[in-house]
């Protein structure tokens, strides 16, 4: 058996995976982890970057998400970042993708290697959470759909069985009145992973109140964290009680560690702010406000402008 | 200066590196060439009970593996010989290389390298330099008194280096202070980070090897693998590819002699590339942590009074390069001011981490922060404004610097002001007294010398009228691509671009240094100025003679020798260089008489290794505004304004190029970069993506002012060094405006987002008690 495959649809790359073999697209992982010694390179591959099903961004199918977006799973962070569906009505993956390490990684790394990695750290996990996204798995026995939170099991596992390939990432349909954002706080300004992070959707009813709001947190447990706890905001106008008790309850939710990267109080007191600032980002974004993609580079993370402020 | 103000021509090297035509020291391919690897340390601190290579060297491809025992017993390095091209029954950092393998390809090189059986002994670690210092710590080299070292390195168990600067009394002046503030400072150590990892391929032809090294310095890389393999200098030859940066991490004698062993062991080329991870943990270029306790004491107008100051420099295993640190440190500590009494002690200290060795300005930004935040310290305790506190009291003409020293024309003062100015210093104050500012200005001011030395060039011109300068120089981003080009240029009236240069191999050109010490402009330079004017004499005596002229009538310019005066009686350099082809070549050799060393006058220095007395020195002064985001503590640099006195600038472009260049490590060592080590004495983040150093998309705005002072003693046509002073200020100046918006100072380097974040939460809780 070749050691290298390339794959021509998904019938034939799940029977290559049943077999033993490991998934490429873009490869900014696998090589990497191996340099990394992280993990060795499996001694069989199967590329998919040439199965024509697993790309494209479009409607989702009217059994899985009506009125929803399908992201096709070879769906680059270059092309994230620039759909107008996406950066018009999902901004918060595009704000996530446009953050991820250098325009050349961007380029060649794509959402569903993002998401079968499973790291606690991705820019574009957050985002998928608070957007409502469920994945379409497929293998040699068919197809399912599964939610994020039951995909990632932990730092760097899923629940997916090692033949089952990511097709596609299906998100709810966009509600009126509804915006999205994700925040990171970064030491720098390119090749930067997430420290903490925060995702938020809030979708306002007619008297502004808070209609749907969803938070998600990034790089403080074991896998991407959604924020419960926030029904009780329903129905409350955004102002500046509200940020500040979306960030108390995010950072009770978090369960940090200390590394290299931050300690524990640190990360704690900084998912808060993170969070704050998505709500906020994402409640401009409902109003129709114009908060530019990424909002890192809008809002002052990284001190780069003033702080986020208008909440009266 | 601004962009329109500067000549540009085309660098030598520019277009092969744009284009990636350039050939690099890991491209090198030669015909049945093999893979080196190491066997590193598996302890930071540990005795080998037993060496095995029997499985090695019975595996597949492989064709030499070596140990101690395989090369001559040499120690080696520079102030004390403590160290050996493999270790030998002791280890004492983790990169140490045991055992080196040479191998067909580079993964059978890894599998025996890790098959070679070693057992261990581990021994206590020492990771804190300050421990160290207890007479009950465990030595880092027991044999310490045995090893030879030169007569100025003052040594005493796990203190490898100390020095002391003494002048007048400062305890009693001390005492007598109005005002008497202390602080403690500790900084972390770091790395150059070159982007290209080092590379080394030897092969041997005879008794001769050459050998191809990724070295700012192939001179001394040479005089290493002579020493350690025991060979003749002339059998030895380093040829320097283009070189992927350096800042100091590819000075010293590194592989060479590892891999020159092994190619004459198995008998084919052997080339070794490194890991970014070996690049990290492997070399003794390690940008040394320092821990610095400071007191000065005021009068009542402000005046320094006196200093003390006491400095603790983590060397790690062995001292590579450093016996000098802890002289240059203690100037550092002292800075560029005037200061009547001062005693300083400082210690470079033996650790089980990575060796320390020069980095961009060895021990200044670090040192130039903890002095520089202390002074913002002092005006806020005589309540006098950082930048007038330092008008009143630094080294100005004239005036008699920290260790004796009377400085002649020197342009520090000029440089505060235009620093000041390009900022626009001062127009933050204006904001209201109650809001709460997230932008501030910071101010600091540096200091750097230049070291005159030994080197030399020779300069021809063809047949063509063509010039060829050989160079012992190095370009990894000293210039001399273009500076020396411009420098023959001059004296023999041509263009820079008719020169081509011939550099980097040891069997070429004559001895220099090396890119180290910001050197080459300001010795190179003056050797091929020599040999230059050597070449431009033979040409006024030919022209002289073909025009019926005196010799001291001829101009050299615009590519012709022509009578002065008389610009019809003329004749082109083409034509005198196709007569002279077919006589007495034009060929001109120039070493020059390196610039003299300052006297000092009334100071006592102990551990004396000649950096207390600067000849042609440099100053500066950074002002930085900064943006904090105080949610988080992360702060961003908007603006740097830099002034340098280095003296005349020859080469605007390549001048402007190193003070950015500077400044952007600057601001890298003041917010992020920062190797992180376990409390085993093993690096963390030996990876660059937990090693953080600044983008391009991090870069602040930077605006630049050369100060031309005319130093008496300096280079060519008034230069100073300039390769290293930008790199002093940064950090410093950064501190000063994290200290503004925080409330105090930040003690630690670098100030990361957490730190300055910790750092508010204690301001909130009152001020942190150091001052007096």
């Amino acid at each position: 058996m070749s050691p290298f495959t390339i794959a021509h649809d998904v019938d034939e790359a799940t029977a290559l995976m049943a077999d033993g073999a490991c998934v490429v697209a873009g490869g900014t992982d696998l090589v990497v982890g191996h340099r990394q010694g992280k993990a060795p390179l499996p001694a069989r591959l199967v590329a998919i970057d040439r199965i024509t099903e697993l790309t494209g961004i479009g409607p989702s199918d009217e059994a899985i998400e009506p009125g929803g977006l399908r992201i096709g799973s070879l769906v680059t962070h270059a092309e994230l970042m620039t759909n107008d569906t996406i950066v018009g009505g999902y901004t918060a993956l595009a704000d996530g993708a446009a953050l991820v390490g250098s325009p050349s990684t961007r380029a060649a790394g794509t959402i569903g290697g993002n998401v079968m990695n499973a790291s606690p750290a991705m820019d574009t996990g957050a985002p998928l959470v608070v957007l409502g996204a469920r994945f379409e798995l497929a293998s040699g026995n068919g197809r399912r759909i599964v939610g994020p939170l039951e995909l990632w099991t932990g730092p760097g596992t899923t629940s997916a069985s090692d033949d089952e390939l990511l097709v596609a990432c299906h998100l709810r349909a966009r509600t009126a009145r509804s915006g999205s954002a994700y925040v990171r706080l970064e030491y720098r300004r390119a090749m930067e992973i997430a420290v903490v992070g925060a995702a938020a959707s809030v979708s306002l009813d007619d008297n502004d109140g808070v209609a749907a709001i969803r938070v998600a947190l990034t790089a403080v447990g074991p896998t991407i964290l959604e924020v419960h706890g926030l029904a009780e905001l329903e129905g409350h106008r955004i102002d500046d009680q509200l940020l500040t008790d979306v960030a108390d309850i995010a950072r009770s939710t978090a369960t940090p560690i200390s590394d290299l990267r931050a300690g524990e109080a640190y990360r704690r007191h900084t998912v808060g702010v993170m969070a704050h600032r998505a709500v906020a980002a994402a409640t401009a974004r409902a109003w129709g406000d114009s908060v530019a993609v990424p909002v890192n580079r809008s809002v002052g993370i990284g001190a780069s402008a003033p702080t986020s402020g208008g909440f009266e | 200066m601004t962009a329109v103000d500067i000549p540009r021509f085309i660098r030598a090297d520019g277009p092969d590196k744009v284009t990636g035509s350039g050939r690099y020291a890991a491209d090198l391919v030669l015909p049945g060439m093999l893979w080196a690897k190491f066997r590193y340390a598996d302890h930071p601190h540990a005795r080998i009970v037993s060496l095995d290579t029997t499985t090695a060297r019975a595996m597949p491809g492989v064709l030499a593996v070596l140990t101690a025992d395989s090369v001559p017993d040499v120690r080696y390095s520079a102030g004390v010989a403590d160290r050996r091209l493999f270790a030998r029954d002791v280890v004492r950092f983790e990169g140490e290389v045991v055992a080196a393998v040479a191998a067909t390809t580079a993964e059978a090189a890894q599998a025996a390298a890790a098959a070679i059986d070693v057992v261990y002994e581990p021994l206590p670690a020492v990771v804190d330099p300050e421990a160290a210092l207890a007479a009950d710590s465990p030595l880092v080299h027991t044999d310490w008194e045995s090893y030879d070292a030169d007569s100025a390195t003052v040594r005493e168990g796990n203190v490898a280096s100390f020095s002391s600067i003494s002048l007048g009394d400062a305890q009693a002046a001390m005492a007598d202070a109005h005002t008497v503030v202390t602080s403690r400072y500790e900084a972390d150590a770091s790395h150059a980070v070159p982007i290209e990892p080092r590379a080394v391929v030897a092969q041997w032809e005879g008794d001769k090897v050459t050998i191809w090294s990724s070295t700012q310095v192939p001179f001394d890389a040479r005089a290493g693998v002579c020493q350690t393999l025991e060979l003749p200098t002339n059998r030895v030859r380093i040829i320097v590819p283009h070189l992927g940066g350096g800042f100091g991490g590819k000075c010293g004698f590194h592989y060479e002699a590892h891999i020159a062993a092994l190619a004459r062991m198995a008998k084919r080329p052997v080339k070794l590339v490194f890991s970014r991870r070996e690049e990290f943990l492997a070399p003794d270029r390690r940008r040394e942590g320092m821990v610095v306790d400071i007191t000065t004491g005021l009068d009542a107008e402000g005046n320094i009074l006196a200093r003390t100051g006491g400095l603790v420099i983590d060397n790690g295993a062995y001292i590579a390069d450093a016996a000098f640190f802890p002289q240059i440190a203690a100037m550092h500590v002292a800075g560029p001011y005037r200061i009547p009494n001062l005693h300083i002690d400082s210690r470079l200290v033996y650790t089980n981490h990575q060796p320390s060795g020069s980095v961009r300005a060895p021990t200044a930004p670090q040192a130039c922060w903890a002095v520089e935040s202390h002074t913002d310290e002092l005006a806020r305790a005589a309540g006098l404004d950082p930048v007038e506190f330092r008008r009143r009291n630094i080294v100005t003409s004239g005036s008699v610097g920290p260790a004796g020293q009377t400085y002649d024309d020197i342009g520090l003062a000029d440089c505060l002001e235009a620093a000041v100015d390009l900022i626009d210093y001062g127009d933050e104050s204006q904001t209201d007294e109650n809001a709460v500012a997230d932008e501030a200005v910071g101010v600091a001011v540096g200091w750097w010398p230049s070291f005159p030395g030994a080197s030399g060039a020779y300069v021809r011109i063809d047949d063509d009228g063509k010039g060829q300068i050989v160079t012992g120089a190095q370009e990894c981003g000293t210039g001399a691509v273009m500076t020396l080009r411009q420098l023959a240029a001059d004296e023999l009236g041509l263009d820079p671009t008719d020169f081509e240069i011939v550099y980097q191999d040891t069997a070429a050109a004559p001895y220099d240094t090396g890119a180290t010490g910001s050197q080459t402009l300001l010795n190179n330079g003056r050797a091929v100025v020599e040999a230059s004017q050597q070449v431009a004499e033979q040409l006024k005596s030919l022209a002289a003679e073909k025009l019926e002229a005196a010799v001291g009538d001829i101009v050299l310019a615009d590519g012709h020798a022509s009578v002065a005066g008389t610009p019809t009686s003329s004749v082109t350099i083409t034509e005198l260089a196709a007569e002279a082809a077919g006589g007495e070549l034009l060929l001109g050799h120039g070493s020059g008489t390196p610039g003299e060393y300052p006297e000092l006058v009334g100071a006592t220095c102990i551990g004396d290794h000649g950096v207390a007395a600067w000849a042609s020195p440099q100053f500066s002064c950074h002002a930085v505004r900064i943006r904090l985001d105080r949610d988080t503590g992360v702060v961003r640099v908007l603006q740097v304004a830099a002034a340098h006195d280095s003296g005349t600038i020859i080469n605007p472009m390549g001048a402007l190029g190193q003070v950015h260049g500077g400044i952007m490590m600057g601001v890298g060592q003041a917010l992020t970069e920062a190797t992180i080590y376990d409390d085993q004495g093993r690096q963390r983040n030996p990876m660059l993506l937990e090693y953080k150093l600044q983008t391009a998309a991090d870069a602040p705005e930077v605006t630049v002012q050369f100060i031309e002072s005319g130093t008496p003693g300096q280079g060519p046509k008034g230069a100073k060094g300039l390769a290293e002073a930008p790199n002093v200020a940064t950090a410093a100046a950064i501190a000063n405006a994290v200290a503004k918006l925080v409330g105090r100072p930040v003690r630690q380097l670098p100030m990361t987002a957490e730190r300055i974040w910790t750092a508010m939460q204690e301001s909130d809780h009152g001020h942190d008690g150091e001052r007096r």
